[in-house]
């Protein structure tokens, strides 16, 4: 009897250890079909042979995983803000249209730039210019990263936009959103990979509408730092 | 010996605790209750309690397989086609799929009882049986020693099927069907007229085993079938011999296979070179890949090697191969 | 050659996360500085050359590159051509070729994006430098089935005209034999009536003939079909040795076309007036040329390409006006020549380097020339 009780509480340790560990780990998402405890996959070759190496896989291999993505691949392409950021291209579940205006538009960002490396004549002109789309696209995303944001906060009666600092996900999504939305203000007869391409390469070299548009938004922050203290109220 | 033990057991073993029941139970003094009326107890006591009747299951006997004598005469014990019985057949059968456990055995499985069993026709009751008919039999031609020589004097196979009614006619319509079946290189042909029987006959030829079957239903009654048969069989061989007049107009589009003498490469070729493809030489094997090519369809391997002989023909370096 | 190309690895801004980097010696072996195609040999198999601009623009300026590669040329800020199995087969049999004798037929074969039209293209550089009258057609399927305009044929009634085409052709034709052009021996062996008032003489120059032709766009289809009976009768006479070169020669045969009558009717090939030319150029009944063809399933309507094989492509009538014939297929990059493809892609700075690179786009494209080029576009 008392071992019957010694191994249901072993049992029961074990399953609230399993939790722990996976708490450590886990990523909260409220409509998730997961429950909390499950954790995210690891797909990447080189992560898991680094688990492997350390002996965390031994404990991972017990707590429960969810199921990897049909996008999360091995690939050595693979880039998590890249791929975020075709999800965010994406308009009704047509990925595959996302990834191939994506995949355009990266090719014409390199064409552009090749254009300008050959037609650059030293070789620091050269060394300036950025050929890889993907390093371009970070350039881009990074330089149009909002350091602050307005909130409307209601104050006696009055909506106030008052500056907030901002996290780095919300940072980075509004990057995207703002890359996306001057891509797709465009004449007719552009195609949006193009003009994706133009404003990835402008914003990687800081101009440009989208980091004209960050830098309106820093400037009405700095106007309305007299509200700051409303965060607090 | 079990019949005596099985009337003891029902009569006296089964009735005691019956009847210690009974003897036993807290039974009121009669006596004292003589001259008055009968007293209703309500009060239940355990003794009384006693005398709910249980459910006895029948007791089931020992299987008759236990007791059967390894010698016995089987065809006795099973004379005719049978159900199968468990306890009859003393042989430990496992039939049936059962996903966690070992295959259910043969008592109550429903399978073994709905399969056809033959254990009516085991092979000493054949033996017998065919003793019985020995009389009525002649014996086996010598002549007929093996199946080549049953094949080569009985080319025909003919197969129909009667039928057995219980039912107010005796007739039935399945039993009119004859199919009869025969190899095709029985029969003598030449290349045309075996051209000309292959189209006639159609899917009725199976070209990996060689037979031509022939299957004849369309008259009510089985002789008038296979009367029927036979004349299509003679028919077919007759009409393949019989040359037609519009035959001669049978253009190249229409040919089973590539004959390169008829086609328009044999005059490429002659007018390439301004000579009789006799007289040029490596001709041969460049028709003969044209053949190939052709007849097999067309494929890397097939293309390949008329590339090759292409090259020979025309005196062109042979294909180089760089890794 | 080899000097400017190191000075472009060294000096270029290194990648962020390289690891097996390029030695600039290494990259060396997938380039040759060899760019005549007629010294080019089974050593310099799976090794770029560079065709110098001059010739490229002579060439190619109105076709025979496929448009896809042609913009990468103009991204890669030249043109090079991989020296492959197929084009060195062909080239070493036109070495060995007997010019008195009748002509051979080549046809390239393959599955799409294999790289026929440019192996066809190394063969054509091939002519040219040896001095071939080079009577190259792009692709067939842009007169069949992408034809600028039609109209019915007044010198042939019953045959329809694609005069656009066949004057932009010639402007073409010219162009890549300007250097054969110049001889004066050159002459139309009969008369040529256009209507009441035009008239081309016997005696006069091919360059008449053709300039008639570009001018006077409504003869031009008629022109074009007098041009290759002219070249024939040439050649035959030893004038001028020829090199047809055709892409997408199934489109001959092909009966269905987006060439209609002015009825809407469909018009099959053999009722275009260019196609007769070109199907009398490539029989076997004259002598001092070479046929280079390609068939490709690209020429056909989707639902019809089934296979990549000749004898499908051409049918029973392309298959016996061919016949006898050399096929020579093109085949998907050795690891050799993808390892190649891979070097040069990452010279021109084209894809970044980074480990198992090779492998995993070897894997994702089947090693098919133009899949590459497809996924490498993105990267």
């Amino acid at each position: 009897m008392a071992l019957v009780k010694t191994l249901a509480n072993l049992k029961s340790v074990q399953i609230l250890t399993n939790k722990l560990a996976a708490l450590s780990v886990v990523q909260q998402n409220g409509m998730s079909m997961y429950p909390p405890y499950y954790i995210n996959p690891i797909f990447k070759k080189d992560a898991q042979v680094e688990l492997f190496e350390n002996g965390e896989a031994q404990k991972l291999a017990h707590i429960p995983t969810k199921a990897a993505l049909i996008d999360q691949t091995c690939s050595i392409y693979y880039d998590d803000d890249i791929r975020l950021f075709r999800n965010y291209i994406m308009r009704s579940g047509r990925k595959s249209l996302a990834r191939e205006l994506l995949d355009k538009a990266f090719e014409k960002v390199k064409r552009s730039q090749l254009e300008k490396f050959h037609k650059a004549k030293t070789e620091e002109d050269k060394n300036k210019i950025v050929l890889d789309p993907r390093e371009v696209f970070h350039m881009a995303v990074d330089n149009c990263k909002p350091v602050l944001f307005l909130t409307p906060i209601k104050r006696g009666g009055v909506k106030y936009q008052v500056p907030v600092p901002i996290t780095e996900k919300k940072s980075q999504f509004l990057s995207m959103k703002w890359l996306i939305e001057a891509a797709t203000d465009k004449e007719r007869t552009v195609h949006f990979p193009e003009k994706l391409a133009y404003e990835l390469i402008d914003a990687s070299n800081n101009t440009g509408r989208v980091v004209k548009r960050k830098q309106d938004l820093h400037r009405q922050c700095e106007a309305n730092r007299a509200y700051a203290h409303y965060r607090w109220s | 010996m079990s019949v005596i033990t099985r009337i003891l057991d029902k009569n006296v073993v089964k009735q005691l605790p019956k009847r210690a029941a009974a003897y036993y139970s807290n039974k009121p003094n009669i006596e004292e209750d003589i001259g008055e009326f009968r007293v209703l107890y309500l009060k239940t006591s355990k003794a009384q309690a006693f005398t709910k009747k249980k459910y006895q299951k029948p007791e089931v006997l020992p299987p008759r397989s236990n007791e059967m004598p390894v010698d016995q005469n089987w065809g006795n014990v099973w004379p005719g086609p049978r159900t199968f019985h468990p306890a009859t057949v003393p042989l430990p059968l496992r039939q049936g799929y059962v996903s966690k456990g070992s295959p259910p055995d043969k008592y109550a499985n429903a399978e073994l009882m709905k399969i056809p069993n033959f254990l009516h026709l085991t092979p000493p009751v054949i033996e017998r049986q065919c003793a019985a008919l020995k009389k009525f039999c002649t014996p086996w031609p010598k002549a007929l020693s093996n199946d080549e020589l049953c094949e080569k004097h009985f080319p025909f196979e003919v197969i129909s099927s009667n039928y057995c009614h219980s039912s107010p006619s005796i007739r039935d319509p399945m039993a009119r069907i004859v199919t009869i079946k025969f190899k095709l290189n029985d029969l003598k042909f030449d290349e045309k007229s075996r051209d000309k029987y292959l189209r006639l006959v159609g899917d009725r030829y199976n070209s990996e085993t060689g037979y031509v079957t022939i299957v004849t239903d369309r008259c009510p009654t089985q002789k008038q079938n296979y009367d029927y048969a036979m004349y299509l069989v003679t028919a077919l061989y007759h009409e393949s011999w019989n040359v037609e007049a519009w035959e001669e107009l049978k253009t190249e589009a229409d040919m089973e296979k590539y004959i390169w003498e008829n086609n328009e490469s044999k005059k490429s070729v002659e007018k390439l070179f301004g000579k009789n493809s006799e007289d040029i030489a490596e001709s041969k094997q460049y028709a003969n890949a044209v053949i190939n090519f052709m007849n097999e369809g067309e494929s890397d391997y097939t293309l390949a090697n008329y590339g090759d002989s292409v090259r020979i023909l025309l005196g062109l370096p042979a294909k180089t191969n760089v890794l | 050659m080899l000097k400017v190309v190191s000075k472009e690895v060294l000096g270029a801004r290194l990648p962020k996360n390289i690891r097996a980097l390029c030695v600039a010696t290494h990259s060396q072996k997938f380039r040759t500085s060899e760019d005549k195609p007629s010294y080019h040999s089974s050593s310099n198999s799976a090794q770029y050359y560079k065709i110098p601009q001059d010739i490229r623009n002579q060439l190619f300026a109105h076709g025979g590159i496929p448009k896809s590669y042609n913009i990468q040329t103009k991204s890669f800020a030249e043109t090079c051509l991989m020296v492959r199995e197929p084009s060195l087969d062909i080239i070493n049999c036109i070495k060995s070729i007997d010019y008195s004798k009748p002509v051979n037929r080549f046809v390239l074969y393959g599955k799409k994006g294999s790289g026929k039209s440019l192996a066809l293209a190394h063969v054509v550089h091939y002519g040219l430098e040896t001095g071939h009258l080079i009577l190259h057609v792009p692709w067939v399927g842009q007169w069949m089935r992408y034809c600028k305009e039609y109209s019915n044929s007044e010198l042939k009634p019953g045959n329809v005209d694609i005069n656009l085409d066949a004057a932009n052709w010639l402007v073409h034709f010219k162009t890549q034999n300007a250097h054969v052009l110049s001889n004066a021996d050159l002459v139309i062996g009969q008369d040529y009536v256009w209507s009441k008032r035009e008239k081309t003489q016997k005696g006069a120059h091919i360059l008449e003939l053709i300039e008639h032709g570009i001018s006077r766009v409504k003869y031009a289809s008629s022109c074009v079909l007098g041009l290759c009976m002219e070249i024939k009768e040439l050649s035959k006479k030893g004038k001028c040795k020829t090199m047809v070169a055709i892409d997408g020669y199934n489109g001959f045969f092909y009966p269905k076309t987006r060439v209609y009558t002015e009825k809407k009717e469909m018009v099959p090939p053999s009722k275009v007036t260019v196609t007769e030319g070109f199907l009398e150029v490539t029989k076997f009944d004259w002598n001092n040329a070479v046929c280079v063809l390609t068939v490709d399933e690209i020429a056909s309507a989707k639902e019809d390409q089934l296979s990549h094989m000749p004898k499908y492509l051409l049918g029973k009538e392309g298959f016996e006006h061919l016949d006898p014939f050399i096929p020579v297929a093109v085949n998907e990059y050795t690891d050799k020549e993808f390892t190649s493809c891979m070097e040069y892609y990452r010279e021109r700075k084209w894809v970044q380097p980074a480990p198992g690179q090779d492998e995993e786009l070897s894997f994702l494209s089947g090693s098919n020339p133009y899949k590459l080029m497809q996924i490498c576009a993105g990267l």
